[in-house]
């Protein structure tokens, strides 16, 4: 590992040597902070002045949330999960893939599957007939992994699903017919960022020609994690023309035209921040400037919320261990304390992890919470004004 | 027949049993089958099922103790939640549920293991080759290529 050019160059593009050894990192990592014996602070000394320490090194680069909490607070702009992301690459691409994948690599082994050229899905059957759809056409809708998700998340009763059926409500309801394709295939955040890189861009093109062959030239997405990617696309396909748009955007920017209200929702809620949405793609006001027209909602932030806010304590579904479960417990108490009785939220990983920790069956039912999505929240509501 | 890629998952109590027995007595079975034993089908979880096809199986069958004669408890229980949700993912990825099968057999049964081992090589041989086969595989870690 000791001059190795490639870490080299990954130390001296992420700006590890800004390093200050303030400590800054470690001191807001959520990782650390639940016990884990990891530290950011250590891995940059590592990687900067004690590069022997191969076990060291290779342990913590897949002990990382990506969470970007550390980068939000760094003063030097050490561009953290970035550098986690690349060291990941190049550590799988030589030693294998490494971290403990939660479910046995269940996710990761479904999208693998996926990066076979004659696939032929069969994955529309969410559409319910109140759903306006096409099969081709400019604008599309993007949907991921959720029909996937909600099999084999079955046992905890997560329905990412009524995210993708709400997000095409919310369409219909601004007069867009959204491409629905039969044969999209996972965006690859998950492969990505477990150090998979050959599967990833397998899948990117994929999907690119799949997006191509039905003429669509807008991508609308409501899951942070594909809009993270499609937006870092041209990376992979230096040619990739079409647009991305966050579904959430797109529909602040009719709301802003007029003509739109939102009926009331007497409720108290409080809203986690996904780390691809914020602190990855800076989306903090658009979500609480659309939750704020809703009359009779009222909105309780949690003690870390917006760019302080703290993981769902787990990504791309590796090393999800008791500390993640730390947590996840630590995130629902603190939304509990606000005193909501609904929990927000804009990316399906979020609700998924948090719902899990909500079904652990030792905890009694204490951390149950209603956990919505905010696109269903917004279809729910949304109607024409007089 | 025999190109297909069959794995068999057997628990090593009843069926092991009977796969043993048939073969002492030299009964016919597939012979493009690999039979994996593990020590009960409550082992094995959804991820190892759509790993086999993930390495290229082209069809998978579990074979389980009947559901009271699980030697632990919930065994078959858990085989049947777990065939079921791989199943219908399967079905969504365009591979086919019947591409994966499972079948419980009490410990004297060793004529309808080996018969139903025949008819699932020969389902699987009339269904062809997986269509999701990935061009890599990469679970397992990958031969070190270290500078």
């Amino acid at each position: 590992m000791r001059g190795d050019r490639r870490i080299d160059r990954i130390i001296s593009e992420r700006s590890l040597y800004q390093c200050l050894e303030c400590g800054k990192c470690s001191a807001s990592c959520a990782r650390l902070l639940s016990g884990k014996e990891y530290s950011p602070r250590l891995l940059a000394h590592k990687l900067i002045a004690e590069r022997d320490d191969t076990a060291f090194i290779e342990n913590s680069v897949w002990e990382c949330l990506t969470c970007a909490l550390c980068e939000e607070r760094c003063p030097s702009g050490v561009e953290f999960s970035r550098a986690i992301l690349e060291l990941r690459t190049l550590l799988a691409a030589e030693k294998g893939l490494k971290g403990y994948r939660a479910h046995d690599g269940a996710l990761h082994s479904w999208m693998r599957l996926m990066t076979a050229p004659g696939l032929t899905q069969n994955r529309l059957g969410w559409i319910t007939p109140d759903l306006k759809v096409a099969s081709a056409g400019k604008t599309a809708y993007f949907t991921g992994c959720a029909p996937y998700f909600d099999i084999f998340f079955s046992g905890i009763e997560v329905k990412t699903l009524s995210i993708a059926r709400d997000s095409v409500r919310l369409l219909n309801f601004l007069d867009i017919v959204p491409t629905v394709l039969a044969n999209e295939r996972c965006c690859g955040h998950d492969l990505l960022w477990t150090g998979d890189r050959e599967n990833f861009e397998r899948l990117a093109r994929l999907n690119y020609e799949e997006f191509k062959q039905a003429g669509v030239e807008e991508l609308v997405m409501n899951c942070p994690e594909c809009y993270l990617v499609f937006n870092h696309m041209r990376e992979v396909i230096p040619k990739f023309d079409i647009k991305v748009t966050l579904l959430i955007d797109l529909v602040e920017r009719e709301v802003k035209k007029g003509g739109v209200k939102f009926k009331p929702l007497e409720r108290t809620v409080t809203y986690q921040d996904p780390c691809r949405l914020g602190r990855m793609n800076n989306r903090y006001d658009g979500q609480r400037g659309l939750m704020s027209m809703i009359p009779g909602l009222s909105l309780r932030e949690m003690e870390n919320s917006g760019r302080s806010a703290v993981c769902c304590g787990n990504n791309g579904f590796i090393n999800c261990d008791s500390f993640s479960k730390k947590i996840q417990v630590a995130r629902l108490k603190e939304a509990q304390t606000t005193g909501a009785d609904l929990l927000v939220t804009s990316c399906p990983k979020c609700m998924i992890h948090l719902t899990c920790a909500m079904r652990d069956p030792w905890r009694h039912g204490s951390l149950a919470m209603e956990i919505k999505d905010l696109a269903s929240v917004l279809a729910e509501t949304i109607e024409w004004g007089e | 027949m025999g190109r297909a890629n069959l794995l068999a998952i057997c628990c090593n109590w009843s069926p092991w049993a009977c796969y043993n027995a048939a073969a002492m007595a030299k009964m016919p079975m597939p012979r493009n089958l690999r039979v994996m034993r593990v020590m009960c089908i409550g082992r094995i979880n959804q991820a190892l099922i759509l790993r086999a096809f993930e390495h290229g199986a082209d069809g998978v069958v579990l074979l389980e103790c009947k559901d009271e004669d699980c030697r632990y408890g919930p065994g078959p229980g858990i085989g049947h939640s777990n065939v079921s949700k791989v199943r219908q993912l399967l079905d969504l990825l365009g591979i086919g549920q019947d591409r994966l099968v499972e079948k419980s057999f009490a410990a004297h049964e060793k004529e309808e293991l080996a018969r139903s081992l025949r008819e699932f090589a020969d389902y699987i041989a009339g269904l062809g080759e997986n269509p999701a086969k990935p061009e890599t595989r990469r679970e397992a870690p990958c031969a070190a290529t270290a500078e």
